[in-house]
């Protein structure tokens, strides 16, 4: 008699933990079709000027050396403010990285901050991600900001020549 | 005649005439009837037409995700059966980006055709039109429209929304054409 009470109650038991189980596998895939493929960034320090993807990947307006820096300074203000992704465009290595947040600013379209940083050399920290062959960076914290430092207008002039005054 | 011209002045003229073959590229757009794609020229060109469901990028990687895929705040991706997530960079119109074009249809599949653009490793996205499966085309240059909305200018300023935006007025202002302020501006442009 008393093996039975305890078979019964290990049954409601095992019925309990499974439904538990089940309700949060459930929750589980829920959230992970709204959220999509979460995953783990790496965590990264670096270093690279702030720039227009557009225009440098297409090279529209010239070959990628010619549309960064100073020389194309008003076009990356222009076109950050017109919500084409912003990069950071790795010093030591040349990687493109997309900017997805920016020192806790989620906001990647027309981001002020980016706006405002548009041409700089930066150091930051932050996570980095890759989807499907691009390189994207969620920026923490700006470590240290040089500034302008690509004057290539010395070399290539204004681009584009509606960017003179 | 001489025809000659130095490195630099070459490179100048070849700049030159990037620059009046994209804004070329820019008017024979507005020109384009809805459902067509017209060559832009640009590095490693491939005209596509493909479908997707319409994602925010941050959502997708980090499960950070906002209502409506931002409405406009974030860079959208469409995401394919057999390309993977592909990053929509721009639309139709000078100087702007495609999350103004696409953020409406968040978690639906929408038919996407334009160009793919490649180099140093990257490729993505230049939508030029947009629809449901199925339904009529629409041109993606929705921004102007967008953009007149938020300033209160008119439809005439909106296509030279960049030369009329406030916030790139002040940046200019403040930090000059260059980035370098207003006497390196005074002297370079003198």
């Amino acid at each position: 008699m008393t093996i039975k009470v305890t078979k019964l109650a290990d049954h409601r038991s095992l019925f309990r933990r499974s439904l538990f189980a089940f309700i949060m596998m459930s929750m589980s895939l829920m959230m992970g079709a709204n959220a999509g493929h979460a995953a783990e960034g790496k965590q990264v320090t670096l270093t690279g000027e702030v720039m227009d993807t557009w225009c440098y990947v297409s090279q529209i307006m010239g070959p990628s050396e010619a549309v960064v820096g100073t020389t194309h300074h008003v076009c990356a203000v222009w076109c950050a403010a017109g919500g084409i992704p912003v990069g950071l465009v790795d010093k030591s290595d040349g990687k493109i990285y997309m900017i997805l947040s920016f020192a806790g600013d989620d906001t990647s379209v027309a981001n002020q901050k980016l706006l405002d940083l548009q041409s700089h050399e930066l150091t930051v920290s932050g996570s980095t991600f890759e989807l499907d062959g691009i390189n994207y960076i969620s920026v923490d914290e700006v470590v240290e900001d040089n500034g302008i430092v690509n004057l290539t207008h010395e070399t290539f002039g204004i681009l584009p020549p509606e960017a003179r005054p | 005649m001489n025809i000659k011209c130095s490195t630099r002045n070459c490179f100048k003229k070849g700049m030159l005439t990037g620059s009046l073959l994209a804004v070329l590229a820019f008017l024979a757009g507005c020109a384009t009837p809805a459902g067509e794609v017209e060559s832009w020229g640009v590095s490693g060109q491939q005209e596509s037409a493909f479908t997707g469901k319409v994602v925010d990028v941050m959502c997708e990687l980090t499960g950070n995700c906002a209502a409506n895929c931002g409405e406009g705040s974030r860079q959208l991706a469409l995401l394919t059966p057999d390309q993977g997530t592909v990053l929509m960079a721009k639309n139709v119109t000078l100087y702007s980006g495609a999350a103004e074009e696409l953020w409406a249809f968040c978690g639906q599949d929408v038919e996407v055709n334009g160009l793919f653009t490649e180099n140093k490793n990257v490729r993505f996205f230049q939508v030029q039109n947009v629809r449901i499966p199925g339904g009529q085309w629409k041109r993606a240059n929705q921004f102007h429209q967008a953009w007149a909305a938020r300033s209160g200018e008119s439809g005439s300023k909106a296509q030279r929304w960049y030369r009329n935006d406030e916030r790139v007025d002040e940046i200019l202002k403040r930090d000059g054409r260059l980035g370098l302020g207003a006497a390196a501006d005074a002297e370079y442009f003198k």
